[in-house]
C-alpha cells in the first residue's frame, strides 16, 4: 500500500511542478481590455485595437527606442512568397509572444525575443498567402495550416496534441485566419474563391476539436434568405468566405463576423439576386450559430469586395442614452455605423470617392448601379477600398481609423457563359492608387482627418498595414515604403517613425510588461519591439 | 540649386558617387511587396499590368499559388474534347459545368485524380446505379483524354493566370473620334504619337495606356521643386514618403532632402490631365476611344 501512495505523491508534485511553470492563460482575462497581455487576435472581444495604456503618449513617443528585433531567417521563399511576411497580429501571453507565418509558429521571450520553441507544418496545398496568427485556450494554442486544418498546440512546448481538417484544399478552400477562442468554442472561418465554394464559419471543442456547429454563409434549400439566389445549386457554390476572425458581445452573446465575397466572383449573370449572407455583417449566437441578424453591404457582389473587414463594436452614448453600436469599414468604399443589437443602421456614407452606387435602400444597405459591373468591354471603378488590414477605433477621441486606398481599375467579364464558373472576370487597375490614414467620426461617417502616404509608385493594393490607437493619443501604424509611424490620434500629425527593413506587415499591439509598456509590429519578416528610452520614463 | 551651404535640414547629399545600382537598392521598395500574391486571395494575381494574363509564367505561378496539381496535358485534352463532347457533354454540359448531371468542376474525384488514372477506371466501370453509364467501350487512351479534357475544364475555370480578356472594341468609334477632338488634342496628335497604337498595344492595353500612360521616360516623370530655408532644388522624384524625397537633378546629381520644418515640396506631375480622368471618365466614352484608337494606323 505504501508504495503506490509514494507514487501518487511524486505524480501530483510534478503535476503542480509542471502546472507552476505552464503557461496557462487566465480565462477572466478573455475580453477584457489588453493591458498586461493581448491574448487573442484583436487584444479583447471589441475589434477596437484601443489600449487604456499611455506610458508612451504624445509627450514622449519621440524617444521610443528598438529594444530587440527577431527575423524570420530559416524558412526562405514559400510557393507564391517569395520571402516569409509577418501578417500575424502576436498574442502576448505571460510574458511569450506567440505569432505566424503560413506554416510556421514561434513563441518568443517578449522581453529578449529569444525563441522558444517553433513549430512547422507541411502543408498539401492550400494558399500561403498569409496566416493572422492564433487562438489560446488554457494552455492550448491554435493554429491554422492553410490547407484547411486546425492544429492545436502545447504553448509551453510546440508540441501537436491534435489535428483536425475542416474542409478540402482542392476545392479552393484554404485557411489563414486566427481562430477566436470564446468561453468553450474555437470559431475557424475559411476562404478560397477559385473554385465556388460555399463559405462557412465554424465552432470547434477547445479539448477535442470536434465540430460543434457549422454555419453555412449561404441558405440551403427552403431556409431564409435562399430567395435571393436563382438555384439552390448557385447558392451552394455561392462563396462568402469567412476568413478574418469576428468580435462577440457577452451580453447579448452574439457573434459578429464578415463574409467575403460572391462566387462566381465577377460573373453575376448565372446568380441574379441579392446573393444572401455573402458580402455581409452577420449577427450569430455564439452557443448554436444560428443567424440573428444580417447587413448586407454589397448586394449582388461583382467586384470582389469581400466584406470580411472587422466589424468593431462601439459603446457610446447618443442623446444621453447608452447604445450598443457596431462599425465597419468596408472593403466596397461604403462606412456603417449600426445598432449591434438588431442591425439598425444609424450610419451608412462611403468614405472614399465610389461610383458604383444609387445611394442605400430602406434599410442603409448601399443600391449597387446595375451600370457599373464588369463587362466585356470594361467598366472603371474603385479597387478595394481597405482589405484584411485591422482597423481601430479609440473611444478617447470617438474617431475610427482605417487604413484606405483610393484608386480605380478596369474591370473586364471574361465568362460569358449562362452559367459561369471561378473568377469569370479580372481588374486592370489603372496605378494611381494613393494610400490614406482615415479618422472617421462614427456619429456622423464623416472623415474628420486624414493623412495622404506620399508614393511616387501609388500604393500597393493590398498589403497594408493594421492599426492601433491608445490612450497616450496615439495611433501606430506604417506607410508602403518602410516607415513605421506613430500619429497624433486627434489631429493626424506625425510624431514618430522608425525606418525598417520592409513595410508594415501585421498589426501593432501594446502591453505592459514589468512595468514598461512595450510597442510591438511585424514588418516583412522581422518583428519590431520598442519601449521608451529609460529618461523618458521618468527613470534617470 | 547648388547643395552648397546648405543646413542639417539637409541630411545627405550624394553627389555622383551614388551608384546607380546602390541608388536602386536604397531606393526601390521592397522587392517582396510587389510580388507578393494578394492577401486576401481574391485581387487578380499576378495583375495583369505587369503580367500579360496568358503567358506560360503567369500560368504556373498561379498554379503553384492555388496549389492546383499538375498542368493539364493540352494536346490529350484536345483529343478528349471531340470524345467529351460525343459520350458526356449531354449530361455533364459542354464545358462540364453541370446539365442533367453534375457539374464535374466541383468533381472530387476530378480533383483528386492526376494524369487520369482514376478517372479512367471510374469511367470503364460507371456508376449505374446513380444512372452514370460506363464507357467500356472507349479505349484506355480515350479515358485519359477525357480526363485531361475534365482538368483543362477546371484550370480554365480555377487557374486565373491563364486567363484571356475578350475583344473589348466594342465602342463607337465615330463617338470616340469626337471626344477625342474636344478633349485630347491639345497635347497629343492624329498624325503623330495616336498613330500605330493598336499595333503596339494589344486592346486591353491600350484602353489602360490610353488613359494612364506607363510612366516611362523622362517626359512623364514627376518632377518636383523642393524649397528648404537656406536652398533650392529642382529634379526627377525617383522617391518620395512623409519624411524625405529623393531628387536626380539634370546634373545627374543625386539629392536626398529631410521633410524637416521648412522644407516644402511642389510636385509637377505631367500626366495630370490622365490622373484626371481615373474615376471621371463614362465607360461610355471609354470604349469608344479605344474603339476610335484602333482605327488610327
Amino acid at each position: 500500500m505504501k508504495h503506490p501512495r509514494v507514487v501518487w505523491q511524486v505524480l501530483c508534485l510534478a503535476a503542480l511542478l509542471s502546472t507552476a511553470n505552464a503557461n496557462q492563460l487566465d480565462a477572466a482575462t478573455l475580453g477584457q481590455p489588453p493591458t498586461t497581455s493581448w491574448p487573442t487576435f484583436n487584444g479583447d472581444y471589441t475589434g477596437d485595437r484601443f489600449s487604456s495604456l499611455k506610458q508612451i503618449n504624445t509627450s514622449n513617443v519621440s524617444s521610443l527606442q528598438l529594444q530587440w528585433s527577431y527575423r524570420i531567417t530559416e524558412v526562405g521563399a514559400q510557393r507564391g512568397a517569395p520571402v516569409p511576411v509577418i501578417k500575424s497580429t502576436p498574442l502576448l501571453v505571460n510574458g511569450t509572444l506567440y505569432f505566424t507565418i503560413p506554416n510556421h509558429v514561434y513563441a518568443a521571450d517578449a522581453r529578449t525575443g529569444a525563441t522558444l520553441w517553433s513549430y512547422s507544418w507541411a502543408d498539401e496545398g492550400g494558399h500561403l498567402v498569409g496566416n493572422r496568427g492564433l487562438g489560446m485556450y488554457q494552455s492550448w494554442l491554435y493554429f491554422l495550416g492553410p490547407d484547411d486544418w486546425v492544429i492545436c498546440v502545447d504553448s509551453n512546448t510546440g508540441k501537436e496534441r491534435w489535428r483536425k481538417q475542416i474542409a478540402d484544399a482542392r476545392l479552393q478552400y484554404f485557411t489563414t485566419t486566427a481562430p477566436l477562442v470564446v468561453r468553450n468554442h474555437v470559431l475557424v472561418g475559411v476562404g478560397g474563391d477559385a473554385m465556388d465554394i460555399r463559405g462557412f464559419l465554424v465552432s470547434l471543442d477547445p479539448e477535442t476539436g470536434d465540430v460543434q456547429w457549422k454555419w453555412w454563409s449561404t441558405p440551403g434549400a427552403g431556409e431564409p434568405g435562399i430567395e435571393s439566389w436563382p438555384s439552390v445549386d448557385a447558392a451552394m457554390h455561392g462563396g462568402g468566405g469567412t476568413w478574418l476572425p469576428g468580435t462577440y458581445d457577452p451580453e447579448l452573446n452574439l457573434i459578429y463576423w464578415g463574409t467575403g465575397n460572391t462566387n462566381p466572383v465577377f460573373a453575376g449573370q448565372g446568380r441574379k439576386g441579392a446573393n444572401l449572407y455573402t458580402t455581409s455583417i452577420v449577427a450569430l449566437n455564439l452557443d448554436t450559430g444560428k443567424l440573428v441578424w444580417h447587413f448586407q453591404l454589397s448586394p449582388h457582389d461583382t467586384h470582389d469586395w469581400d466584406n470580411t473587414e472587422m466589424p468593431v463594436l462601439v459603446d457610446t452614448n447618443i442623446d444621453g442614452r447608452p447604445r450598443k453600436l457596431l462599425a465597419q469599414a468596408a472593403r466596397n468604399g461604403w462606412f456603417v455605423v449600426l445598432d449591434r443589437t438588431n442591425g439598425k443602421v444609424l450610419v451608412s456614407t462611403p468614405y472614399v470617392k465610389v461610383n458604383w452606387a444609387k445611394g442605400v435602400d430602406k434599410r442603409g444597405q448601399p443600391i449597387p448601379d446595375p451600370a457599373v459591373q464588369p463587362n466585356v468591354s470594361g467598366s472603371m471603378t474603385i479597387i478595394s477600398a481597405t482589405n484584411w488590414m485591422s482597423p481601430s477605433y479609440s473611444p478617447a477621441t470617438g474617431l475610427f481609423y482605417v487604413n484606405a486606398v483610393e484608386g480605380f481599375g478596369i474591370y473586364y467579364l471574361l465568362d460569358t457563359d449562362p452559367k459561369p464558373s471561378g473568377y469569370g472576370g479580372t481588374v486592370n487597375v489603372l496605378g494611381t492608387n494613393t494610400r490614406f490614414l482615415k479618422a472617421i467620426d462614427v456619429n456622423t461617417g464623416k472623415v474628420r482627418w486624414q493623412h495622404e502616404y506620399p508614393n511616387l509608385n501609388g500604393a500597393p493594393a493590398t498589403l497594408g498595414p493594421g492599426l492601433l490607437s491608445t490612450a497616450g493619443n496615439l495611433v501606430f501604424t506604417g506607410d508602403d515604403q518602410g516607415n513605421l509611424i506613430a500619429f497624433g490620434a486627434d489631429q493626424g500629425e506625425i510624431l514618430w517613425h522608425f525606418r525598417a527593413s520592409a513595410a508594415q506587415s501585421n498589426g501593432p499591439i501594446t502591453y505592459l510588461l514589468d512595468g514598461k509598456q512595450w510597442v510591438v509590429l511585424a514588418a516583412g519578416d522581422t518583428l519590431y519591439a520598442y519601449t521608451l528610452a529609460p529618461a523618458a520614463r521618468g527613470i534617470p | 540649386m547648388s547643395p552648397k551651404g546648405v543646413t542639417a535640414a539637409i541630411r545627405a547629399v550624394l553627389v555622383g558617387m551614388l551608384l546607380a545600382g546602390a541608388s536602386a537598392e536604397l531606393l526601390a521598395q521592397p522587392p517582396h511587396e510587389a510580388q507578393v500574391p494578394s492577401p486576401s486571395n481574391t485581387q487578380s494575381y499576378p495583375p495583369a499590368t505587369q503580367a500579360p494574363p496568358g503567358t506560360p509564367w503567369s500560368a504556373q505561378a498561379v498554379r503553384e499559388f492555388l496549389g492546383l496539381g499538375p498542368a493539364p496535358d493540352a494536346a490529350a485534352a484536345k483529343r478528349g474534347a471531340p470524345v467529351y463532347a460525343a459520350n458526356c457533354s449531354f449530361c455533364h454540359g459542354p464545358q462540364a459545368r453541370g446539365a442533367e448531371g453534375p457539374s464535374l468542376i466541383y468533381s472530387e474525384l476530378v480533383l483528386k485524380d492526376q494524369h487520369g488514372t482514376l478517372i479512367a477506371d471510374f469511367l470503364r466501370g460507371g456508376r449505374p446505379e446513380k444512372g452514370m453509364p460506363a464507357f467500356a467501350t472507349l479505349t484506355d487512351e480515350q479515358r485519359k483524354d477525357v480526363a485531361e479534357f475534365l482538368h483543362q475544364q477546371v484550370e480554365d475555370v480555377a487557374n486565373r493566370g491563364t486567363f484571356q480578356i475578350k475583344n473589348i472594341v466594342l465602342g463607337n468609334p465615330k463617338k470616340g473620334a469626337r471626344y477625342v477632338a474636344a478633349h485630347c488634342l491639345g497635347c497629343h496628335s492624329l498624325t503623330g504619337d495616336l498613330r500605330g497604337l493598336a499595333e503596339k498595344w494589344r486592346p486591353a492595353d491600350l484602353q489602360h495606356n490610353w488613359i494612364m500612360p506607363p510612366r516611362t521616360g523622362d517626359r512623364r516623370a514627376i518632377t518636383a521643386t523642393v524649397h528648404a530655408p537656406q536652398a533650392t532644388w529642382h529634379g526627377r522624384v525617383e522617391q518620395i514618403d512623409d519624411f524625405r524625397v529623393v531628387l536626380l537633378e539634370d546634373s545627374g546629381q543625386f539629392v536626398v532632402v529631410a521633410r524637416d520644418a521648412g522644407v516644402t515640396v511642389e510636385l509637377h506631375d505631367p500626366l495630370a490631365p490622365h490622373v484626371a480622368m481615373i474615376g471621371n471618365l463614362a465607360d461610355s466614352d471609354m470604349i469608344n476611344v479605344t474603339a476610335y484608337l484602333e482605327t488610327l494606323q
